[in-house]
């Protein structure tokens, strides 16, 4: 080999370990191995399934996209039907696009990733009600009386409510329609979860939608940065008319759309059964599907709408989707609409993660190393939100932790399941993408890996005491309390819930919860009574500790020993005889060590929230002993006199998934495990420590 | 290039006990924070079923607690330094300014990644060492020019302290630079990430991000093998002007441009190959007790050593460089 060739190889031979190097860690293969779930078929009776919703806000709506001037004209026929008990004349409508109107609507004064910031005149977005009719004998029109409502925080120059009064009420049961035309702006797609960038639209909560009554009264609440949405079911017929060329996506099933002679096409979308209706179009969309086929569950029509870079994660995106579908439909009750639409969205729009009836949108990077389950995290909780949201309707404005949180519990169970624990990776030298997200390389560490919950104890040891879990989103303190109320805490309340009532009891609250209350708008109470329903037993207790409390768990262990105490002193001497038949007293002297001990186990309560818990003791002769205890007092003590203990763990099953640190839940009798992990670790960060030092020598 | 790459290699072999010294300096100024962050580590984890764990593997619950009370430096002990993540961090505390004692520190939150900032404590020892560095560069470049018999105790100790003043100018000099070109770059980064953020694809964005980093890097790279011709010339040529041997070292580089560059690239690209092959073997190494354990630390620190004999073989091939292109 000449010196030429030599080097040549030494520079393919870098070349090739390098890429290896900075090529993002991981195989695309999920795990292969079947991950375990309930049968399909209850075993247990369930409450009946309704045939539909019921119905009681039906739409009809004309819209067209201008994308010159990115606004929306459109015009609604609104079919709203009193379930109510009372009449009523008064009617608020959701004008959720005023949100981004200025900077003086709650949203913009509002806290958190989803706070509409304003740096350029594209962001602000509006929705103007150009007229508002209630039709029948004869037609009224109410455009007049249209007034902004703010009954959250009294924001006058808030318009994300609009309130128009009827001269003649609705009674119960009676329909009411209203034509209402609009047109709207649409706000840039970096600030909020509707938006444009680009030639990509999403369009969501984007005509006037009216809000819910019920307990004899509205409930329409602002649009704020933290929370979400709140409707009624229905029927909605839309009929969207956009340039052609653009790749369409919509909330149901539509017909092929029809072009135009103006350069536009027409495209009608009809979907039963739903509280919302949302739309997504764009040029650069790729189009892949796949059907969700699976014994007992009704086949799914998955329709991936996905960005182009992104085409390699595109069976990952579906994989993750029919996961949803078959761990949810098992847990919940089968998925029923036959079709789903999951939409990748474009580069830096703030559409991402979020769930709308039959569609999501899920998220990830280019560069996607399979151990940060990314887009398998978003995708299985958007999609699992058509159950715990789309399917049963809970308010999300006030009680978040119904749908978030019920989310992210089952997304973390199904994750374990079907991918296995999460690792821990960090990305360098991509800067931040919308919402703060960090882009960029993605480098893996190596054996680290992220088990069920365990990622949510950090927010719930730091903000945990800020607020109780139960309050309205716009209340909590900050969008960091209300993201942990909503979604992290209730996740690991529920898993806690899961470890103390068993898996399979708790899968079928969750089966019953969600056949009674499909296409219904249950409450937390509901939600209490299903579990007390389901168990037999009354488990108030363990909803005010966790649901209505800003307490903390934390049970932690302490042991100490000593020799066994031998007597000194006086003590009983040998058995008297007949004439003196109590024994002798005789001084003791003391007795040579033998080995044994007193071990003293006590057990702390450290944190305010109360909980059962159990104890493992493992002595030195190989017995094990399990103890009980109450959880109530601040500490219970142990004795155990004879052999050593050997280990000793609270809650040695995991059941208490909120306890806030795990690692004080155990005692081991050192061995030098501590040093040598300890030494371990300090040799990695003295390596960092040197490279850092060493890399001091590129500047000076 | 190719000639000077060999006389560079071949001046860090002949001066093995001088890479040797250099490496222990760094074992023993590193240590002086890994020993007590031994000692808090094994505090904590003292009696706990998490030592088993951190012994066998990683504890992430663990840690997660651990870290979250951590106040200071040891806050720093943290799951993305392992495996090649080390080098990943640094050099992202290298290119947001965070080297020296954050002095070059420019993009705002926005373009700031989150937890880049270290601790005082850190930051101050890397100064430190910088500042020892720059003490050892006469003796180093004193022993890398001479015959292998020159080599002493002595000699390097003298070549220490005589070309120390001027060393530091040249330091001084360099880090000037490296602040200027920040300054320069942190317009120029606003705008990239401008362009990033509207962006039609992620691809392009991403290219624009990590474009513009490796921008920044290069400058710092282009002024820091500046900064090593001119010390070689302050060496050589008895200078003791540090920004003339900084004008002089722009106008050899110039003039010898490929070799200058081939020389500095082969150099990296030899690191680089260090960093995989340590990656590679690490990875297959799992450390279950104290002899993985012992055998992990041992490679580590051949890959310290090589580094340091890269940053020698660097310096002496740009002596050699100098010398032949004059």
């Amino acid at each position: 080999m000449t010196a030429r060739a030599r080097w040549a190889a030494t520079v393919v031979f870098a070349s090739l370990l390098g890429g290896a190097l900075l090529a993002p860690g991981g195989n695309a293969d999920a795990p292969k191995t079947a991950p375990r779930l309930p049968e399909l078929q209850a075993p247990y009776p369930l409450p009946p399934l309704p045939p539909q919703s019921p119905r009681n806000a039906n739409y009809t709506i004309e819209a067209r996209l201008d994308p010159a001037t990115q606004t929306i004209d459109g015009s609604l026929v609104l079919e709203w039907r009193n379930l109510g008990d009372v009449p009523i004349e008064t009617f608020p409508f959701h004008l959720y696009w005023n949100a981004f109107r200025n900077n003086l609507s709650s949203t913009a004064r509002g806290d958190g990733t989803r706070a509409a910031r304003f740096k350029s005149d594209r962001d602000y977005g509006f929705m103007k009600i150009k007229r508002i009719v209630l039709l029948g004998e004869p037609e009224v029109d109410l455009t007049r009386g249209l007034r902004f409502l703010a009954p959250d925080d009294q924001n006058g120059a808030d318009r994300t409510i609009g309130g128009v009064t009827a001269p003649r009420a609705i009674p119960p049961g009676a329909t009411a329609r209203f034509r209402i035309e609009w047109t709207a702006r649409i706000p840039y797609g970096a600030l909020g979860r509707a938006g444009w960038i680009h030639d990509y639209y999403f369009v969501v909560q984007w005509f006037p939608k009216i809000g819910v009554f019920r307990k004899d009264r509205w409930n329409a609440h602002q649009f704020h940065s933290q929370g979400e949405f709140f409707s009624d079911y229905g029927n909605y017929d839309v009929t969207l008319t956009l340039p052609q060329g653009f790749v369409v996506g919509a909330t149901g099933t539509s017909e092929p759309a029809r072009n135009n002679p103006d350069g536009t096409q027409t495209v009608r979308f009809r979907q039963d059964d739903v509280h919302d209706f949302a739309w997504t179009a764009s040029r650069r969309f790729l189009e892949r599907r796949s059907r969700f086929e699976e014994a007992g569950y009704a086949p799914v029509d998955i329709r991936l709408l996905l960005q182009p870079e992104h085409e390699h994660l595109a069976e990952r995106y579906l994989r993750a989707t029919e996961v949803a579908l078959r761990s949810y439909g098992t847990w919940a009750a089968p998925y029923p609409y036959g079709h789903i639409t999951v939409v990748d969205p474009a580069w830096f729009s703030a559409s991402g993660g979020m769930e709308y009836p039959t569609l999501f949108t899920g998220g990830t990077h280019v560069q996607a190393p399979i151990e940060l389950q990314s887009p398998e995290t978003v995708t299985v909780h958007e999609a699992g939100h058509q159950f715990w949201y789309g399917l049963v309707g809970t308010n999300e404005f006030e009680e978040a932790w119904l749908d978030e949180g019920l989310n992210d519990y089952a997304e973390a169970k199904a994750l374990e399941l079907f991918y296995g624990p999460m690792g821990l990776g960090r990305r360098y030298f991509g800067g931040k993408e919308s919402r703060g997200r960090q882009r960029g390389w993605p480098v893996v560490a190596p054996g680290v890996s992220i088990g069920r919950g365990e990622q949510s104890l950090s927010d719930l040891r730091r903000l945990g005491e800020r607020d109780p879990m139960v309050r309205n989103s716009w209340e909590f303190e900050n969008a960091d309390v209300y993201t942990l109320n909503a979604y992290r805490k209730p996740a690991l309340v529920y898993q806690t819930l899961e470890g103390l009532v068993g898996d399979e009891t708790m899968t079928r609250i969750l089966r019953t919860w969600s056949h009674r209350y499909q296409f219904e708008h249950p409450t937390t109470r509901d939600f209490i009574a299903t579990v007390n329903e389901v168990t037999g037993q009354d488990w108030t207790w363990f909803f005010d500790e966790t649901f209505y409390s800003s307490g903390l768990c934390d049970y932690a262990v302490v042991v100490q020993e000593e020799p066994r105490r031998r007597a000194t002193g006086y003590v009983d001497g040998p058995p008297g005889d007949r004439n003196t038949p109590t024994p002798a007293i005789t001084m003791a002297k003391g007795m040579p060590d033998d080995g044994l001990t007193e071990t003293t186990v006590t057990v702390r309560r450290l944190g305010a929230v109360r909980m059962p818990v159990e104890i493992v003791v493992e002595l030195a002769d190989g017995r094990v002993v399990r103890e009980s205890w109450d959880g109530r007092d601040r500490w219970a003590r142990f004795r155990y006199d004879g052999p050593k203990v050997q280990r000793v763990s609270v809650d040695p099953d995991h059941k208490l998934a909120i306890d806030v640190d795990p690692s004080n839940n155990t005692w081991r009798r050192e061995e030098g495990l501590a040093r040598q992990a300890a030494w371990k670790w300090s040799a990695r960060f003295l390596f960092w420590l040197q490279n850092l030092l060493e890399l001091h020598t590129v500047l000076g | 290039m190719k000639r000077a790459l060999s006389a560079g290699l071949g001046a860090a072999w002949r001066c093995r006990a001088l890479v040797a010294f250099l490496w222990a300096a760094n074992l023993a100024m590193s240590a002086l924070l890994a020993v007590p962050l031994a000692t808090v580590l094994e505090r904590d984890l003292r009696e706990k079923e998490s030592a088993a764990q951190m012994a066998r593997g990683f504890d992430y619950p663990w840690w997660s607690r651990w870290s979250d009370q951590q106040k200071g430096w040891t806050a720093a002990f943290k799951p993305d330094i392992l495996g090649v993540g080390f080098a990943f961090r640094n050099t992202e505390l290298l290119l947001n300014g965070r080297l020296p004692v954050g002095a070059f520190a420019t993009g705002g939150k926005e373009m700031a990644p989150p937890d880049i900032d270290v601790d005082g404590v850190i930051l101050g020892l890397g100064a430190a060492y910088m500042l020892l560095q720059v003490f050892f560069s006469g003796g180093i470049l004193g022993a890398l020019r001479g015959p292998r018999s020159s080599l002493t105790a002595r000699g390097f100790a003298h070549g220490c302290g005589f070309y120390f003043g001027r060393m530091l100018r040249v330091a001084g000099v360099a880090l000037l630079l490296d602040g200027a070109w920040f300054w320069l770059n942190a317009p120029l980064a606003a705008w990239a990430n401008r362009i990033a953020q509207d962006a039609v694809s992620e691809t392009t964005a991403l290219a624009w991000s990590y474009g513009r980093h490796a921008f920044l890097l290069a400058g710092l790279l282009a002024i820091h093998g500046l900064a090593g011709y001119a010390r070689a010339i302050l060496v050589l040529e008895d200078r003791k002007s540090a920004l003339l041997a900084f004008v002089s070292a722009l106008g050899f580089c110039v003039r010898r441009f490929g070799a200058a560059a081939g020389q500095y690239l082969a150099i990296a690209a030899l690191s680089l190959l260090a960093l995989g092959s340590w990656t590679l073997v690490d990875g297959a190494v799992p450390v279950t007790g104290w002899a993985t354990q012992l055998l992990a630390f041992a490679l580590m620190q051949a890959f310290v050593l090589a580094r340091v004999g890269l940053r020698l073989a660097l310096l002496g091939g740009q002596l050699e460089l100098y010398r032949g292109g004059r």
